[in-house]
């Protein structure tokens, strides 16, 4: 390492030069063997300005173009905007048309009149929240059933709590089955609208799944 | 059976199911067995009943509400409230000669009540103890009450109010969790002390039922001990009520049946008595058919429901099954307005009115359904008069509503687009007894209402007066109905008997007097479930259609009846013979029982019957967790 670092210590001199002769050696190239130009200095002075103000201008055009560009944006977002707003208008007036036919019709299912005027708050609310929502007044819980919810919750806690030993609903079927005389196969098998929700969900997480596995393999 | 082309479209899932799991139950001591549902107060939503308790013919009961509440039990309904400002109660006990009643509360204190004739009057308020009370019970002398508290029984006097002893109970490993235990160690210790010969019972979560009796360990020993005598599985859940009664332990648990077994020793072997009974669904109908839309209307505690039969493909032979064209679908879902459960429905035959009661208010719409319209108004104008019913009927034409209420009276509206109006009170004397069964015959002539004190009135709704009345049998009628063409009136009663009775002679008739007299096949005695509904076949008049939970049965009354020795359900057997030999071997009775859990049985006019089924795995899948028990080898 030593040596090495001699010779850089050494050549610190020499590679200065060097620099200095590339730079030359470029334009050295360019003319190979004629002398190169005499370039004043107002000349060269006067380019390196006029280099300066190209840069600027092309910068400003840059930026002049982008804040047309962002004017434009702006402008058909509004206009999106505007149009937005009276199709809205516009789907409510049909919403409405139809939501009156509906209410005739009673697939809808609440025929009372209160529970009409339900059915319209809740609409009108519906468009205010998103998700899985749902608006309703709480009245303000009375000392009996604050003590009721209590006691329920003491018999709750005693039958269903901690340590009560409980299996599900679909264990104990099985074992039935299994014990039977005539054996049968879990009862999550045999009857095919067990559980839906969580059957779905599992459809989706194999389906997901395949999904991530097609790419790799 | 064959004669009747089997109607494809069975709906299996979306019947009603049986009324809440039983928290509470108490039996009069009038007990018939077979027992069998009479009739139904509705309960409230928020309003779930704890305890229950008779007081000679008065019945009681309270909940975590904290309202003690009696019952008016001729009109169905509560007849009044106290509130006990105990805060939640957990039991209810009376004295044994029934003028005081004891409540046990969440705030620990046991508040006596003095009963009077008419109502209920606070009278003391025991020492407070620091925790709940959760059960009680009374010395049979009435000066000494004994109330179970967590872990502990107290014993108070019942002249000062003050707790004279104290008892500590050992918790029992693993089952002390759950409050039966309390009872029955209280109940235990209480009859200890006081020397009663019965035995005593306790449930627990397993589903299991275990007696207790005070023996003597050996034979010809004077001191006696508290042997576990018997342990009865019968329940897969929890069990939540039990009495003992003379003879039988009825239990009621979470899996929603009430099971009725008999002690051997107290009952003769091998008779109707020493079966054991299940009751797994109510004995009434909740399903309502309209014959001519091939509608259904199934009612539920806090809704009702009306379907549309689906169509199925052409004709097929006995043991096909038909391709389903059109699926039922559901139409209207209709739900109660208030707190209060429904109490009856029912809709009209052409469809076009629907009417369901709750205690406090009856409720009557306007049904239009056109192809895929449908149009649901309700009327607003209902007469005064029907402001709450015990059942509820139309006419064969749907002009007219038939309203049983207070007194065993019925009430007669006539409706029509416009309005409806109130027409005629039929009240035959006045009697104390609801009306649980009510039909109107299908030649709008005739209406028949049956009572719980077993009594049958026969209408003439032309002349809108009493006809007859049918002689009272010891047995209570389940159904009846009315064949239009012969005018006969056929009643089935809860021992199975069977009646015809002729409304033109006002006799029994010959038919009904021969089967009395030969008697009906013992099988058909043996039966558990009564019959619950009765219908006809209009295109013979010779048929009468059964139906029970387990079966439906056609009765052909042009074929000798069944003997003894003979087989009871031979349609199998008579499908395997050559048809010259059928016709000996065949009688009365043709039986199938290929549905079960049947809720409703309806012949529609195209001579298709429509079946509906409950099977008890669907109600089984959203009872609560049970408990877990450990099976060898599984």
């Amino acid at each position: 390492m030593a040596p090495k670092k001699r010779g850089v210590t050494d050549s610190l001199s020499k590679a200065d030069s060097e620099e200095i002769m590339e730079s030359w050696g470029l334009e050295l190239g360019s003319s190979d063997d004629d002398a190169p130009d005499e370039v004043t200095f107002e000349d060269s002075k006067a380019q390196a300005l006029r280099s300066v103000k190209q840069a600027l201008e092309n910068g400003r055009r840059e930026k002049d173009l982008l804040k047309e560009k962002r004017k434009k944006r702006l402008e058909l977002f509004q206009e999106q905007k505007k149009r937005k707003l009276i199709s809205a208008k516009l789907l409510e007036e049909i919403d409405s048309s139809q939501q009156s036919q509906q209410e005739a019709d009673t697939r809808h299912q609440d025929e009372d009149e209160d529970q009409k005027e339900k059915t319209k708050q809740k609409l009108k609310h519906s468009r205010m929240l998103k998700g899985n929502y749902e608006v309703t007044t709480v009245k303000p819980p009375t000392l009996a059933s604050s003590q009721q919810k209590a006691a329920e919750d003491f018999l709750h806690s005693r039958l269903y709590g901690a340590g009560s030993c409980r299996t599900t609903t679909n264990e104990m079927l099985s074992l039935q089955n299994k014990t039977a005389r005539t054996k049968g196969a879990a009862f999550c098998f045999v009857k095919s609208n067990w559980a839906p929700e969580r059957k779905s969900k599992a459809e989706n997480l194999k389906r997901r799944w395949i999904h991530k596995q097609v790419p790799s393999s | 059976v064959g004669e009747f082309q089997s109607h494809s479209v069975h709906e299996k899932k979306n019947a009603p199911s049986a009324e809440v799991a039983p928290c509470a139950c108490a039996l009069n001591s009038a007990v018939t067995i077979p027992a069998i549902l009479v009739q139904v107060i509705p309960g409230r939503d928020n309003a779930g009943i704890e305890a229950l308790c008779w007081v000679g013919q008065r019945l009681f009961s309270a909940g975590l509400r904290g309202e003690i509440t009696e019952y008016d039990l001729e009109n169905l309904q509560p007849k009044c409230s106290v509130d006990a400002y105990g805060g939640p109660i957990w039991t209810i006990s009376c004295n044994s000669m029934g003028t005081l009643l004891a409540v046990g509360c969440e705030d620990g204190t046991v508040k006596i009540f003095e009963i009077l004739e008419d109502r209920i009057q606070f009278q003391r308020s025991f020492d407070r103890q620091k925790c709940r009370i959760i059960s009680l019970s009374w010395h049979p002398s009435g000066k000494l009450l004994a109330a179970g508290v967590m872990d502990m029984i107290r014993i108070f006097d019942v002249e000062t109010g003050h707790s004279i002893h104290r008892m500590h109970v050992e918790r029992l490993v693993g089952a002390s969790k759950s409050r039966e235990v309390v009872v029955w160690n209280n109940l235990k210790s209480e009859q200890i002390k006081h020397r009663v010969s019965y035995g005593l019972i306790d449930g627990t979560s397993e589903g299991t039922v275990v007696q207790f009796q005070f023996l003597s360990r050996t034979v010809n020993q004077q001191d006696k001990d508290w042997v576990r005598t018997r342990t009865f599985k019968n329940h897969t859940h929890d069990v939540r009520a039990l009495v003992h009664t003379e003879i039988s332990v009825v239990s009621g648990g979470m899996d929603t049946q009430v099971v009725v077994r008999p002690l051997l020793d107290k009952v003769e072997k091998n008779t109707q008595e020493s079966a054991l009974r299940k009751i797994v669904f109510p004995h009434r109908s909740l399903v309502c058919c309209a014959k001519k839309l091939g509608l259904l209307l199934f009612q539920f505690s806090d809704h009702l429901e009306l379907w549309r039969l689906g169509e199925s493909e052409g004709q097929g032979r006995p043991g096909e099954s038909l391709l389903v064209k059109r699926k039922p679908e559901k139409l209207i879902h209709l739900k109660r307005k208030g707190e209060d459960h429904i109490r009856c429905s029912a809709l009209s035959p052409c469809g076009e009115w629907l009417a369901y009661s709750t205690v406090s208010s009856v409720r009557l719409y306007m049904l239009q359904i056109d192809n895929n319209n449908i149009r649901i108004t309700k009327v607003s104008k209902l007469p005064k008069i029907l402001n709450s019913a015990q059942q509820l009927c139309f006419s064969s034409d749907s002009t007219k509503l038939f309203a049983t209420c207070s007194q065993s009276s019925v009430i007669v509206v006539s409706l029509s687009q416009s309005e409806c109006k109130y027409v005629h009170t039929l009240n035959p004397q006045p009697g104390e007894h609801p009306v649980h069964l009510l039909h109107a015959s299908d030649d709008g002539n005739w209406l028949v209402t049956a009572n719980t004190g077993f009594e049958i009135h026969v209408y003439n709704l032309q002349k809108l007066k009493l006809h007859c009345t049918v002689p009272v049998y010891s047995s209570c009628p389940t159904a009846l109905a009315i064949n239009p063409t012969t005018r006969n009136l056929i009643t089935a009663h809860a021992d199975q008997q069977i009646f015809e009775f002729s409304l033109v002679q006002k006799e029994y008739t010959d038919w009904s007097r021969k089967l009395q007299k030969q008697g009906l096949h013992p099988l058909w005695l043996q039966r558990d479930t009564p019959i619950t509904h009765v219908t006809f076949n209009p295109k013979n008049s010779a048929h009468i259609l059964l139906h029970d939970v387990f079966m439906f049965c056609i009765v052909d009354k042009s074929l000798p009846l069944p003997e003894a020795r003979s087989q009871l359900s031979n349609q199998m057997t008579l499908r395997s013979l050559p048809e010259s030999e059928r016709m000996r071997h065949s009688h009365a009775f043709k039986i199938c029982k290929t549905f079960q859990y049947l809720l409703s049985l309806t012949l529609l006019d195209d001579q298709s019957l429509v079946v509906v089924e409950r099977p008890l795995t669907d109600i089984q899948s959203q009872l609560p967790a049970p408990v877990r028990q450990k099976k060898f080898a599984t």
